[in-house]
């Protein structure tokens, strides 16, 4: 927390220490842009655009970026990951960055920044630089959280394990729709009251219509001693058919 | 249907609800020393009925909002549902601190009013806001703007020029080694919001 890092500073002699309360929620909020760290356009598991011309890009771009001009950012959005929460991270000339930081903010996504990526400066810091055509098409995969599963991992514990099960904590409204057969159901609302009936030694994975129950499962599940992960993923399901898709 | 029959009862309600405190009133005042210990009983029973902590999740689809509450090894989960007449559930965000007033026990706890649980400010520190920040950034004067979020949000975005120290690096015993050596230099910290 900002409070307790100025707190500190105020104690280490420093005169005049401010916080700035609002954050970066914010400071976004009013209409600002926030930078991306040369470590994270170089590392990070984002989907980089040049925003330059296409004879620019070819001549050499920072690694991994893909070419959507400025001009045809505007109509590209069907080119981006579906899933918002893919972090894109821009770069051009002059105010194009900030300009399509807005574009695609406007877009819903969650997690846009700038690359303040001087493209001369990047060469000249000696950093590494592709050349060539831009790849066909952008392709984002989203990196696990420290308990989640894999939907093909998922998919197979289904259909029944020796030493994990397959929990659904979904509403019985909802699972009357449809479950998958061999899952347990225990609504969210029920499982601390019904979690002794869960079999201590085997791995709990959680799943109900998109995650955000299933992690607070999850966490409920490994608090209380279990072993457990949780899916995020749409899962729809009509009788014993359930579909499952990020 | 049943909306028309309740808003004819509603004036007869309150006439009602007039008419018993018009007659308190008027009852010997030993009705009102009764009815003071009782009040404070009630007063302290809500006091329970209130969540301070971290939002770990919220599901929309369950209207189920869970909140982490009390510290280290005494910390627990608890679940608390709600529904359309629960004011503020813009203000559970995970990862952000609340105070959820509910009513109701055990798996029928429905949140009334939630609240965002804002930062104390600590001594010798004040609050500044977005203009100020902007004017302060624009104006040429040294400022150094600290990013206090955790190592990784730093690098995915951050406020332009800012450094990033977050509370575990600043909590080290040559945390503050990392300000500048000047002392007058203004210091802005900031985070992911106002918790």
């Amino acid at each position: 927390m900002s409070t307790t890092n100025a707190g500190l500073a105020f104690k280490a002699g420093h005169k005049n220490v401010k916080v700035y309360l609002d954050g970066v929620p914010g400071w976004k909020k009013a209409g600002n842009h926030v930078e991306a760290s040369e470590n994270f356009i170089k590392k990070g598991n984002i989907v980089l655009i040049d925003l330059r011309s296409k004879k620019d890009y070819e001549a050499g771009h920072v690694p991994r970026a893909h070419n959507i001009s400025m001009e045809d950012l505007e109509y590209a959005e069907d080119d981006f990951p579906a899933n918002k929460a893919a972090p894109i991270v821009v770069y051009g000339n002059g105010d194009d960055a900030k300009k399509a930081f807005k574009i695609i903010k406007g877009w819903g996504c969650k997690k846009g920044s700038i690359a303040s990526v001087d493209f001369a400066a990047w060469k000249k810091a000696g950093n590494p630089i592709e050349t060539g055509v831009t790849p066909d098409e952008i392709v984002w995969v989203r990196k696990l959280g420290k308990y989640e599963i894999t939907i093909a991992e998922f998919m197979k514990i289904s259909e029944g394990s020796a030493d994990k099960l397959a929990l659904d904590v979904r509403t019985n409204d909802e699972v009357d729709e449809g479950k998958f057969a061999k899952a347990r159901h225990i609504p969210l609302d029920d499982l601390q009251g019904q979690m002794s009936s869960l079999p201590k030694g085997k791995e709990i994975v959680v799943h109900c219509t998109t995650g955000a129950r299933a992690e607070m499962a999850s966490t409920e599940l490994r608090n209380a001693g279990f072993k457990s992960r949780y899916l995020v993923a749409t899962v729809e399901c009509d009788g014993p058919e359930c579909e499952v898709y990020e | 249907m049943n909306h028309k029959i309740l808003k004819r009862l509603l004036p007869l309600a309150c006439g009602a609800a007039f008419l018993a405190s018009g007659c308190a009133q008027h009852e010997p005042v030993q009705a009102g020393n009764k009815a003071a210990p009782a009040v404070q009983a009630e007063a302290k029973k809500k006091q329970k009925n209130v969540f301070k902590g971290k939002i770990v999740g919220k599901s929309n689809k369950a209207k189920t909002i869970s909140i982490k509450v009390g510290k280290g090894a005494k910390a627990k989960t608890m679940m608390v549902k709600f529904d359309d007449n629960t004011k503020g559930v813009k203000h559970a965000v995970k990862g952000h601190a609340a105070i959820i007033k509910f009513k109701g026990e055990g798996k029928n706890r429905i949140a009334t009013v939630i609240k965002p649980k804002l930062a104390k400010l600590p001594k010798g520190t004040s609050e500044m806001k977005t203009p100020e920040l902007k004017a302060l950034m624009a104006s040429g004067k040294k400022y150094v703007l600290v990013d206090a979020r955790p190592t990784a949000r730093f690098h995915e975005g951050t406020i332009p020029g800012s450094i990033g120290i977050d509370v575990p690096t600043m909590k080290k015993k040559n945390g503050a080694a990392l300000l500048p050596k000047n002392k007058d230099i203004q210091l802005v910290f900031y985070c992911g919001g106002p918790t």
